[in-house]
C-alpha cells in the first residue's frame, strides 16, 4: 500500500544520506583496523589469538556501531528540523509517522550494512590467522545488531524532543546506563542503603543492553539456543516498540516553527 | 486510541520479557575469563579520577564472577577471583566490604569458594593495614587464621590487636584466650583470663573469666590423667576399665574432680579422660572450617 | 461533484484562524500573537498575493495550512478538504522560504524522491522531471549535487519539486527572495504560466512590485491581522490620479524653476521624469514649452501599493521599515 512505499522511499533516501556522509567510512575503517590490530596484539599476550581477535572484532563492532547509531540517529530528525527540509517533505502526502518510521528503517539498513562489512572483516581476519570460525559468531553479531537498533530508536526519540546536541547527550546517558544495567541491579551489594524499589525500578526501566551481549558466550563456544535468541529478540522488539510509539507521539505533537 | 493501548501493552511486556531473558540466560551470565587490565594501576591510568566508581564496578564483577562461576560455570575454577578482588582493593583501599567478603570467597574450600585461604588471609591483612581502626576486619582476620590456617597463636594475636581498637567488644579477648586454650597455648590463655578476671568488676564477664581459668586447669588435669592412663595402658596392654583401676594401681589418690567439683569422665573404650558433660566447664568443640553465614 | 459545484468550491477557505506562539521558560513565559481571526477565501484559478512586512504572520499562515503548525482556533480547507487531511496534498505544491534541499543528492535524485512520495510511477516521474527541468532551465544541472547550486538555482529547483505532481494549487512563500532580476523574471513568468493553465497560486511576499504585476487579488497582513483583501484596482481606486511627464531639453536650473506642484522629479541624462497631480498638469506643460523644453510623453500613474500602505501605516502612527521597493 501507499504508506509502505512512502516509508520505503524515506528509508532508501536515509540510507543514501548516511552512506554519503563520509564520517561513516572513517568509523567503519577504524573498526576494521581495530580488528586487524588484534593480530598485532597476538604475540604480546599469553592468551589464544583467536579469542583476542574475536573479542576485539566484536567489541569494536559494538562500540563503533553504537557511535554511529547515536550520533547519526540523533541527527536524523534534528537536522531536518533545524534546516527545515522537513517542511518541504511534510507538505507532501507523507504523514509524520511514515517519515519517522522511514528514517528508522533507513538507519537500520545502514547499520546492517556496516555490521555486515565489519563481520566480513572479522571473518577475513580470522581466516588470515588460520582459524576458521563457524557461524556461531553470528549469534553475537545478531545480538549486537539488536542492541544498535534499540540505540537508534532511543536516539530518534530524543531527537524529536529536543535539539541535536542535547539529544545526543541524553541518548549516550541512557545507552551507558543500559550497559550497566546489571551493575545497577546489583547495586545493593555495594550500597546496602540504596532503596530496593529504586534500583529494581531503574533496572527494568532502562534498556538492558547487557541482554544483547552474547560476545562472551560465543567466544567461549557456549552454545546460544534459538529460544534464547527468541527471548532476546522479543525483549528488544518490545522495548523498541515502546520507544518508537513514544517518538511517534512526540513527533506528531510538535509545532515546527 | 489503539496506539495508547499498544503502548501500554508493550510497556507492561518489557519487564516481563526481561525477567524471562534473565531466567533463560542466567542472571550472572558467564563472565569473561580475560582480564585486559590486570592491575589497579592500569585501571587507574585509564580512568583517572574514577577510582571509587571503578572499584565498585570491579567489586560487582567479582561478585558476579564468583556467583556465576559457582552456579553456571562447568569448570568451577575461580582463577580470576583473586585478581579481580585485588584490583578492587587497589583502586579503593578503604573498601571494607571487599576485604570481608573477598576473603570469604577466596578462603572457602573448593567448590564453594576458591579454596585459597592464604590468599584470603593475605587480603585481610592488607585490609587491616589500610583500615587500622576497623576492629571488625581484625576480628575476621583472627577467625580466618584460626579456622582456615589453623594457627591459634597467630589468630589470638590478631584478636588481641583488634581489642586494642576503641569500640571493640570485650569478648575479643575471650575469643583470643579460647583460641589459645583450645589450640594448646594454655599458658598464654591462662594469662589473659587471669588478667581479665583481675581487672573486671563483678559480673558475668568476671565469672566467665573464672570459668575459663578453671577449664584450663581442668584441661591440664585431664592431660595429666591421660598421660597416666597411657602409661598404664602400655604396661597392661589394654585400656583400664575405669579410673578405679588407676587408684588401685596407686597412680591416683582420689576420684579426680574438676575445679568445678564434677568428677572427670573416663571412656574405657577409647582410653580417654575428658571433662564430664555434666560439668559447667564442658564446652562444645569449636567449629572447624565450615560454611558460615553471618559475616 | 458536478461541474457547477466544482466551480463554486473555493480553492482555499480559511475561517477564524488564530495562533499565538508561546516561548520562554518557567519564569518568563511570553507569548506573541502571530495570527488573529484570519478569514480568507480564494476561488480556483486565481493568483493571490499575500502581502505583509516580515513578522506579520505570512509564513505562519502557510505553515498552518501545510500542517507544520497547529492553530489555536479556526480551520482551513484546501481544495474543499480540511487542511488536516491528506487528500489535497496530492494536488498541491509548496515551496517554503529559503528552501533547503538535501545537499547530498543530485537534482534528478531529489525530484525522483519527491515523485516517489507522491506515488508517481517511474515513467511519470521521469517525464515530469524532464519537463520541469526544461521549463526551469535546469537541464544541465540535473546531475549536479544540490550543494553546488547557487541561490537562484536552488530556488528554481525548489519550484521544480513543488510542481512535480502537476498540482492544481501552488503555495509559494517568498518565491523571489534573494533572486537577481533575471531570476525574478523567471519566477514571474512561471507564475503567469501557471495562471494561464488555470492553476491557483497563493504566494506571499514583502516585495510589493512583484504582487503588483502578478496578482488578481491581494491580501494585506499586518501583525497577524488581515487589513484588506481585494482586487488591486479596487484598492488603488481610492488613489488620487497622477501623471508622469517625460520632458527633455531643459537645463537643471530651468527644471528647478518650474512651478510647484511637482511631486517627484527624476533626471535621466538630458531628460527628466516629472510627477504631477492631475490639477497641475496643464500648468506644467505650458511652463515647459514656454522655456523651450519638449514634452515627450504624458502618462497617468496610479499610486503604487507602496504609497498606499505607507499611508495606512503612518495613519496608524507606525513607521514600518520592512517594506521594500
Amino acid at each position: 500500500m501507499g504508506g509502505m512505499r512512502r516509508i520505503a522511499a524515506v528509508a532508501a533516501n536515509t540510507f543514501r544520506e548516511t552512506v554519503r556522509e563520509r564520517v561513516l567510512y572513517n568509523l567503519v575503517l577504524f573498526a576494521i583496523l581495530m580488528t586487524l590490530s588484534g593480530l598485532l596484539l597476538n604475540p604480546l599476550s599469553l592468551r589464544q589469538d583467536e579469542k583476542i581477535v574475536k573479542d576485539i572484532g566484536l567489541a569494536s563492532m559494538e562500540l563503533f556501531g553504537t557511535m554511529i547509531a547515536v550520533f547519526i540517529g540523533v541527527g536524523l530528525v534534528s537536522k531536518e528540523i533545524e534546516r527545515r527540509s522537513l517542511h518541504l517533505l511534510l507538505a507532501k502526502p507523507l504523514s509524520r509517522d511514515e517519515f519517522l518510521l522511514g528514517k528508522f528503517a533507513g538507519l537500520g539498513l545502514t547499520l546492517s550494512a556496516n555490521v555486515a562489512a565489519m563481520t566480513a572483516g572479522l571473518y577475513a581476519t580470522l581466516w588470515m590467522i588460520g582459524r576458521h570460525s563457524g557461524p556461531g559468531l553470528l549469534a553475537a553479531v545478531y545480538g549486537i545488531l539488536l542492541g544498535l537498533m534499540l540505540a537508534v530508536s532511543i536516539a530518534l526519540l530524543f531527537s524529536t524532543l529536543t535539539s541535536s546536541a542535547l539529544a545526543a547527550v541524553c541518548t549516550v546517558c541512557v545507552v551507558i546506563g543500559g550497559r550497566f544495567a546489571d551493575v545497577i541491579r546489583n547495586m545493593r551489594e555495594v550500597a546496602p542503603g540504596a532503596p530496593g524499589w529504586l534500583t529494581t525500578g531503574l533496572y527494568y526501566a532502562l534498556p538492558n543492553f547487557h541482554t544483547f551481549d552474547l560476545k562472551d558466550r560465543v567466544v567461549h563456544g557456549d552454545p546460544v539456543g534459538f529460544h534464547q535468541l527468541g527471548w532476546i529478540t522479543l525483549y528488544g522488539a518490545c522495548y523498541m516498540g515502546v520507544v518508537l510509539l513514544a517518538a511517534l507521539a512526540s513527533f506528531r505533537r510538535r509545532d515546527f516553527q | 486510541m489503539w496506539r495508547k493501548v499498544l503502548f501500554l501493552a508493550l510497556v507492561a511486556a518489557v519487564p516481563i520479557l526481561l525477567r524471562k531473558v534473565d531466567q533463560n540466560l542466567g542472571e550472572f551470565r558467564a563472565q569473561e575469563e580475560a582480564l585486559y587490565l590486570t592491575s589497579g594501576q592500569q585501571v587507574r591510568r585509564f580512568f583517572p579520577g574514577f577510582e571509587g566508581l571503578m572499584a565498585d564496578v570491579y567489586w560487582i564483577r567479582s561478585i558476579q564472577y564468583f556467583g556465576g562461576r559457582r552456579v553456571f560455570a562447568a569448570g568451577k575454577r575461580f582463577d580470576l577471583l583473586e585478581p579481580l578482588i585485588n584490583i578492587t582493593t587497589e583502586l579503593d583501599p578503604k573498601f571494607e566490604i571487599a576485604y570481608r567478603y573477598g576473603a570469604v570467597f577466596l578462603s572457602e574450600p573448593f567448590p564453594m569458594g576458591s579454596g585459597r585461604p592464604e590468599a584470603g588471609v593475605a587480603l585481610l591483612e592488607r585490609g587491616v593495614r589500610e583500615l587500622p581502626r576497623s576492629w571488625y576486619l581484625q576480628q575476621n582476620l583472627g577467625f580466618f587464621i584460626y579456622f582456615f590456617l589453623k594457627d591459634p597463636p597467630r589468630a589470638a594475636k590478631a584478636l588481641l590487636e583488634a581489642r586494642k581498637q576503641p569500640g571493640s567488644p570485650i569478648w575479643l579477648e575471650n575469643m583470643a584466650a579460647t583460641f589459645l586454650g583450645e589450640g594448646g597455648e594454655r599458658a598464654i590463655a591462662r594469662q589473659i583470663w587471669r588478667q581479665m578476671h583481675d581487672t573486671l568488676e563483678d559480673g558475668i564477664f568476671k565469672k566467665n573469666a573464672l570459668n575459663n581459668i578453671q577449664r584450663l586447669d581442668a584441661l591440664d588435669a585431664v592431660d595429666d590423667l591421660n598421660r597416666v592412663v597411657q602409661a598404664l595402658t602400655s604396661r597392661t596392654g589394654r585400656h583400664p576399665r575405669s579410673l578405679e583401676e588407676l587408684r588401685a594401681a596407686g597412680l591416683l589418690r582420689a576420684t579426680p574432680v574438676d575445679p568445678a567439683g564434677v568428677p572427670l569422665h573416663y571412656d574405657p573404650a577409647l582410653g580417654v579422660v575428658e571433662i564430664s558433660r555434666d560439668s559447667p566447664l564442658w564446652r562444645q568443640p569449636l567449629p572447624t572450617a565450615r560454611r558460615y553465614e553471618s559475616f | 461533484m458536478d461541474v457547477a459545484s466544482t466551480l463554486l468550491v473555493p480553492a482555499l477557505s480559511i475561517r477564524g484562524l488564530t495562533k499565538t506562539y508561546r516561548y520562554g521558560h518557567f519564569f518568563s513565559r511570553r507569548s506573541r500573537q502571530a495570527l488573529h481571526d484570519l478569514n480568507l477565501e480564494l476561488p480556483a484559478g486565481e493568483v493571490f498575493g499575500y502581502l505583509g512586512p516580515n513578522g506579520s504572520g505570512k509564513t505562519t499562515t502557510l505553515k498552518i495550512l501545510m500542517g507544520l503548525v497547529c492553530p489555536d482556533q479556526g480551520e482551513a480547507r484546501i481544495l474543499g478538504l480540511p487542511s488536516t487531511e491528506f487528500g489535497w496534498r496530492r494536488k498541491v505544491g509548496f515551496l517554503p522560504e529559503n528552501p533547503y534541499l538535501y545537499d547530498y543528492l543530485t537534482l534528478a535524485e531529489y525530484l525522483d524522491y519527491v515523485g516517489l512520495l507522491f506515488g508517481l510511477s517511474s515513467a511519470l516521474r521521469r517525464e515530469r522531471a524532464q519537463h520541469l527541468l526544461r521549463e526551469l532551465d535546469l537541464v544541465r544541472s540535473a546531475h549536479l549535487p544540490l550543494r553546488r547550486f547557487s541561490k537562484g538555482m536552488t530556488q528554481r529547483a525548489g519550484l521544480a519539486q513543488a510542481l512535480m505532481n502537476d498540482p492544481e494549487m501552488v503555495f509559494l512563500d517568498e518565491p523571489m527572495s534573494g533572486l537577481d532580476p533575471l531570476g525574478r523574471r523567471r519566477v514571474r513568468d512561471l507564475i503567469l504560466g501557471l495562471k494561464a493553465k488555470g492553476k491557483t497560486v497563493f504566494f506571499s511576499t514583502h516585495i510589493l512590485g512583484d504582487a503588483e504585476s502578478l496578482c488578481d487579488r491581494v491580501g494585506i497582513l499586518r501583525s497577524g491581522q488581515l487589513l484588506a483583501v481585494g482586487r488591486l484596482d479596487e484598492i488603488l481606486r481610492m488613489d488620487i490620479p497622477r501623471y508622469e511627464v517625460l520632458v527633455s531639453g531643459l537645463e537643471t536650473t530651468q527644471l528647478d524653476a518650474l512651478p510647484c506642484g511637482i511631486d517627484n522629479r527624476r533626471d535621466i541624462g538630458e531628460r527628466a521624469r516629472l510627477q504631477v497631480r492631475e490639477g497641475g498638469l496643464g500648468a506644467l506643460v505650458t511652463a515647459v514649452e514656454r522655456v523651450g523644453g519638449r514634452v515627450l510623453s504624458v502618462q497617468p500613474v496610479s499610486e503604487s501599493l507602496e504609497d498606499y500602505f505607507l499611508r495606512q501605516l503612518t495613519a496608524a502612527g507606525e513607521e514600518d521599515p520592512e517594506w521594500a521597493e
